[in-house]
């Protein structure tokens, strides 16, 4: 199995133990081989990018070449990372008049990014390395009857032409991967919509609001759980009911999973090893209906 | 060649340029040359008794060539020209040149300098006429017959247009029936007419008036006795040259139930699909037939894009969402639905129709074009519905609404009087409310600012119009291009419109952009009338003004047949498997491109050879003195007509710059460029048309490139670039070029003279 | 309403990110596509683009609209011109950060990536957390390389100066 160089991000290893554990967990059960980068920092998502694309690019293509020097391709946990870094490989790849500013800049620090790597996502690397038939082969426990409302969020999603992932308006990666645990990805009204993650923090009453209305359609679909893939639309969405209850006395109580976690529980990891303290929403009722 | 006999007339132009130049002069300089047997002034060679003095001086001093300074600018030489053939001298032996447009107006204010350049251009006509060679007419047969590809409107047009001139006509279409688009359109828009409809023959048919436009089966079309229809049938071959093409036409056998193939009046999905299963999978029966044309008209049409690439638009998930043409159908009395409005999906009434403009159309993803005709056959489909069921709702989601025509924009109010509704606005999504089952239109009306959700029982998308399939592989077989819009490509719609690079071969209809009838009917006749010219007489008349190979020279390293715009090079295997290059005198226009390409100098152009054009440059510019000196060279078409119209409007330029005439700048070298200054020029302009709009296709860019190589070349033997200029301009630009000018010569002032730069 | 920068335009095409500003044919798709724009009339992407084209410069660096955008990236995925909205929306927030004109918010991101090389500090609580549930110790940011290259870019400098405007 090919050996990736795994870049955490900031978010997930500060703030989500919860989803690094699982993925780790899960990546490692499936045998996928990972290099931690050291010396890596903020992938420079949007909050960045912002106060300076340039520097943004620059960030990101530090980043690439952390990864360059250890002969491996990136693979993120976090959608966010993914885009950022994926999105400036291609951008620099396609580019050389911007790739030799770039350098300019990279080479005040000892490096050089070349553009012979490969930026992808986790979900990418089960889909592709491991693959779905190797996922079903090692399930100890197919969650039958489970109806899951999957939610790529935006950033592995688009822009397509720049991120090779998947078909931005009929993407399958996800749902196949829920699938393949047997549990059901069902649809559902406007499900590749934004959950309005990234206006939290300054503008939270808006954000909440788009949050609310993915929440209200998903749960229309009576749908047992709902799996993220990107932390901020975990937060959006996990942490976002409990807020939508105190706002506007609405109580759902949809269980939102990272879905390294969802695999975990299928490929038989207990959940007392995962960290479902660490979720706003309670996830008993998803439990109870695996076990 | 015969020892030359020159005469020279010189023009006053009524006592007009007189002030200017010193005639006294320019007749004594005249008599002083070499091999000038006769000098005559006048005020005028115009008139038949102006002309008749030549034709005398002609006959009884025997001279056997003529260089005459005319009154007016190109008039005058067709009646000079024509003079000297009447009495017995190759029209090519004169040479006209214009010392009022180009030199005593332009240079009012210098009268002496004026003079000394009126002596070198005397000098240079002389020159190159010494070193003219007769040039003979060609002819070419041509067969007065067509061959037409595509059986639809544009191309009926076309057979009609051209029986009804006596040509004889083979029509050539890939379907069982003819008709094309018309068939499955129903109504054309703005007069709400019946679609299937074409002009009749006016070949007098029994029974047939051919007064009015007529249902296509009424027309007779058939029965016009010079036209053979073909259906069923595909080009697969085409060989020989423009007057004499040899086609290969492959005919499917199949059982018609009707041997005129004329369409019914509505073709059912069931039929077009097996239409097109039977062009593209028959596996039974085919026949060869072999046709020999003069002339070949492609009226091939267009058809509708696949909307299913927008996958946000969910065409082909769901049943209700469908093309204007699915639309056109329903509406169709004959129709599947017999002409009621009802959902695809399962049969219920519709009530609510929403339109959707620019489906692939103005899309970089899709196509860049606009389709031109969609907002229009939006508006009469919806017309249509309105008209007949005016209680169903009908709402037209656009970016901009484009009726342009003649009587389009009142088509346009008329639907809204009838209840149309329009929203500005891009819808982003169609897709289906998993709750209410109904689908949505998701769009934002930027003149409310409101977002709108628009639900619809039947979504219509206004898809694209691309080029009918198999448009690349006819246009290999034809040796025709294609723009990058997948259209046949015109040569020019401005100045060549119908024709392509191949002569012979025309092009009509939506073939080569999306049209409506009115204009595909005038295009095709359009491309009919060309044709017929071509066809005329039978016979093509040509002067022999074209390249000449010297197969001796000829090093085989087969740049001038890429290189021809004409396509009128091609090799010839000699009998030791040597491969040199043969020009085709029917397709060469001799513009000299392949003369400036030929690294071994093997091509000559036999109207104005390599040694013509040394004896022009010499003429021009080292007739010495301290004055700097700027040789223009300049095409014959665009390029220099800006010395024209400086001239006419009596812009004044200095008179250092002496211009030589090529037919392209295309034909010029380096060595040319440089033998202009070794010969005494201080500064070249070279003068080519527009690079889009070359009359030679390409010249005047190719004489760019070569003008670069030049300046890097004088930079390496520390030579100042900025002696040499290429200029692209048109006859409006005559200020431009005046401007040009004057920047070229204070250049030239500021730098010196080359010699010093040389030395 | 007078316009007061027609040639700002220019301005933003030639920023990173702007360059495609110009191709906008003002259709809308934008607008639809976006989350934001139809719960809120504070912000709408094609209104941005054509005040942007217009040239009302000062509305749309010192107004909040051009900081609603979520970074979804619908329009640009959708837009039949290829204008690269999401990328044109950070090139704007780049000329408005200069001049000052940034939510706090932001300011506090830059400034923890400045001194942590992180969007959000890593508190000794998470580090406890991460003990406590067997994850493997954090590893260390690049932060010193980090900042060499933000240096250099003027990126710490225009924080600064942001920092000061909000005082």
């Amino acid at each position: 199995m090919t050996s990736y160089g795994l870049f955490l991000g900031c978010t997930i290893p500060a703030r989500q133990p919860d989803h690094e554990l699982s993925s780790r967990k899960a990546l490692a059960k499936l045998g996928v081989d990972l290099v931690e980068l050291d010396q890596a920092t903020c992938c420079a998502p949007p909050p960045i990018e912002s106060v300076d694309l340039k520097s943004s690019l620059a960030i990101a293509a530090y980043n690439i070449a952390l990864s360059e020097e250890l002969g491996l391709d990136i693979v993120t946990i976090c959608g966010g990372c993914f885009q950022s870094l994926a999105k400036a490989n291609a951008l620099l790849k396609e580019d050389k008049h911007l790739k030799d500013e770039i350098n300019t800049l990279l080479g005040k620090v000892g490096k050089e990014y070349h553009g012979t790597r490969e930026v992808k996502h986790y979900l990418q690397v089960l889909v592709d390395d491991v693959g779905l038939s190797t996922i079903k082969k090692n399930l100890s426990k197919t969650l039958d009857n489970v109806r899951v409302a999957s939610f790529y969020g935006c950033h592995v999603l688009r822009p397509s032409s720049l991120l090779n992932f998947d078909d931005a308006e009929r993407p399958k990666i996800l749902d196949q991967l829920v699938n393949a645990t047997g549990a059901k990805s069902i649809t559902y009204r406007n499900k590749l919509k934004c959950c309005g993650g990234l206006l939290k923090g300054y503008e939270d009453d808006l954000s909440l609001e788009i949050a609310r209305e993915k929440i209200m359609n998903i749960s229309k679909t009576k749908a047992d759980c709902i799996v993220t893939v990107c932390p901020f639309c975990f937060v959006a969405l996990d942490m976002g009911q409990l807020l939508i209850r105190r706002k506007f006395n609405e109580d759902y109580q949809i269980p939102v999973l990272h879905y390294p976690e969802l695999l975990c529980l299928s490929l038989g990891i207990d959940a007392k090893e995962l960290a479902f303290q660490a979720h706003r929403t309670r996830v008993d009722s998803l439990l109870n209906k695996i076990t | 060649m015969d020892k030359p006999r020159v005469g020279v007339f010189l023009s006053n132009c009524d006592g007009q340029i007189n002030k200017t130049l010193n005639f006294k002069e320019l007749i004594k300089y005249a008599n002083g040359l070499a091999g000038i047997v006769y000098v005559k002034q006048n005020k005028e060679f115009s008139s038949a008794a102006g002309l008749n003095l030549i034709k005398e001086a002609i006959k009884t001093n025997d001279l056997n060539r003529v260089v005459v300074s005319a009154d007016e600018l190109i008039t005058s030489m067709v009646k000079i020209s024509q003079a000297v053939q009447d009495v017995g001298l190759n029209p090519y032996l004169l040479e006209v040149l214009y010392l009022k447009e180009h030199c005593a107006l332009p240079h009012k204010k210098e009268p002496a300098n004026a003079t000394k350049k009126a002596k070198a251009m005397i000098l240079a006509a002389v020159e190159k006429v010494k070193l003219q060679e007769p040039i003979k007419t060609l002819e070419f047969p041509v067969r007065k017959s067509t061959l037409i590809i595509g059986g639809g409107l544009a191309g009926m047009q076309a057979a009609i247009d051209l029986t009804d001139m006596g040509f004889q006509v083979t029509l050539v279409e890939r379907l069982p029936v003819l008709g094309g688009m018309s068939s499955y359109a129903g109504k054309f828009f703005p007069t709400d007419d019946c679609a299937p409809c074409v002009e009749s023959p006016s070949c007098g048919l029994n029974g047939i008036t051919n007064t009015s436009r007529k249902c296509i089966y009424r027309s007779g079309f058939s029965e016009i006795p010079n036209l053979n229809i073909l259906t069923n049938s595909d080009i697969v071959a085409v060989e020989g040259v423009p007057g004499d093409y040899k086609v290969t036409v492959e005919k499917r056998l199949i059982r018609l139930h009707s041997p005129s193939a004329y369409p019914p009046p509505f073709i059912s999905l069931r039929q077009q699909t097996h239409a097109m299963k039977q062009i593209f999978e028959y596996k039974g029966k085919k026949e060869r037939i072999t046709l020999d044309v003069g002339t070949i008209i492609v009226a091939t049409g267009f058809e509708l894009y696949d909307p299913s690439n927008i996958k946000e638009y969910n065409y082909g998930v769901y049943p209700d969402i469908i093309d204007q043409l699915a639309l056109a159908r329903m509406l169709n009395g004959f129709g599947p639905t017999k002409g009621s409005l009802i959902k695809p999906s399962d049969g219920s009434q519709v009530n609510k129709v929403i339109m959707i403009q620019c489906v692939g159309s103005r899309d970089e993803r899709y196509n860049t074009y606009c389709s031109s005709i969609c907002c229009m056959i939006a508006l009469k489909h919806a017309k249509l519905i309105k008209e007949k069921f005016p209680e169903i709702e009908v709402n037209i989601c656009y970016i901009d609404i484009r009726s342009g025509g003649k009587g389009h924009e009142d088509y346009y109010e008329e639907a809204r009087e009838l209840g149309v509704k329009f929203v500005k606005g891009r819808p982003s999504e169609v897709f289906l409310d998993p709750e209410t089952e109904k689908l949505i239109v998701d769009v934002e009306d930027a003149l409310l600012g409101k977002f709108l959700e628009l639900d619809a029982d039947l979504v219509v998308l206004s898809s694209a119009f691309v080029p009918s399939t198999g448009t690349e592989k006819l246009a290999e077989v034809l040796g025709l291009d294609l723009s990058e819009d997948g259209f046949f490509k015109e040569y020019n719609a401005k100045l060549r419109p119908t024709e392509t690079k191949q002569r012979g071969i025309y092009i009509s209809g939506a073939n080569t952009y999306p049209k409506d009838t009115p204009t595909t009917s005038l295009h095709a006749s359009s491309a009919a009338l060309k044709a017929a010219k071509f066809m005329r007489t039978g016979v093509i008349t040509k002067d022999q003004k074209t390249a000449l190979i010297d197969s001796d020279l000829c090093g085989d390293c087969e740049f001038c047949p890429v290189i021809c715009p004409y396509e009128a090079i091609s090799l010839k295997q000699l009998d030791d498997e040597h491969l040199v290059a043969e020009v085709n005198e029917l397709l060469c226009e001799g513009c000299g491109t392949c003369v400036g390409t030929c690294p071994v100098n093997a091509i000559e152009l036999r109207h104005l050879s390599e040694k013509q054009i040394l004896a022009q440059i010499n003429s021009l510019v080292s007739d010495g003195g301290k004055d700097l000196k700027v040789l223009a060279f300049c095409c014959s078409e665009c390029g220099g007509t800006v010395l024209d119209s400086a001239g006419m409007a009596g812009l004044q330029y200095p008179s250092n710059v002496r211009a030589i005439k090529v037919p392209c700048t295309g034909m010029l070298k380096i060595s040319h460029y440089l033998e202009a200054f070794n010969a005494g020029a201080d500064a070249v302009m070279v003068i080519g048309c527009k690079e889009d709009g070359c009359h030679y296709e390409a010249g005047s860019e190719k004489a760019k490139i070569k003008v670069d190589f030049t300046k890097r070349l004088l930079g390496l033997y520390g030579i100042a670039p900025e002696r040499i200029e290429m200029f692209f301009n048109v006859y409006i630009e005559g200020l431009d070029f005046v401007n040009e000018a004057k920047a070229m010569t204070e250049i030239v002032e500021k730098l010196g003279p080359l010699q010093r730069e040389i030395l | 309403m007078k316009v007061e920068n027609s040639q700002f335009y220019k301005e933003v095409t030639s920023k990173l990110g702007g360059e495609t500003l110009t191709k906008c044919y003002q259709c809308g798709t934008c607008a639809s596509s976006c989350p934001v724009a139809r719960i809120t009339t504070r912000y709408n992407p094609r209104l941005v683009i054509k005040n942007a084209l217009l040239g009302n410069r000062a509305e749309v660096i010192t107004e909040d609209a051009i900081w609603l955008c979520s970074s979804c990236y619908n329009c640009q995925e959708r837009c039949p011109k290829g204008v690269e909205i999401a990328e044109v929306m950070y090139a704007l927030r780049n000329i408005a950060v200069k001049e000052g004109h940034v939510p706090l918010a932001f300011i506090e991101m830059a400034s923890n990536l400045i001194n942590e090389g992180r969007l959000v500090p890593v508190t000794s609580f998470s580090l406890r957390k991460r003990e406590t549930f067997g994850l493997p110790p954090l590893k260390e940011a690049g932060v010193t390389a980090l900042n060499k290259i933000l240096t250099s870019t003027s990126f710490t400098k225009t924080v600064e100066k942001a920092k000061e405007a909000a005082k």
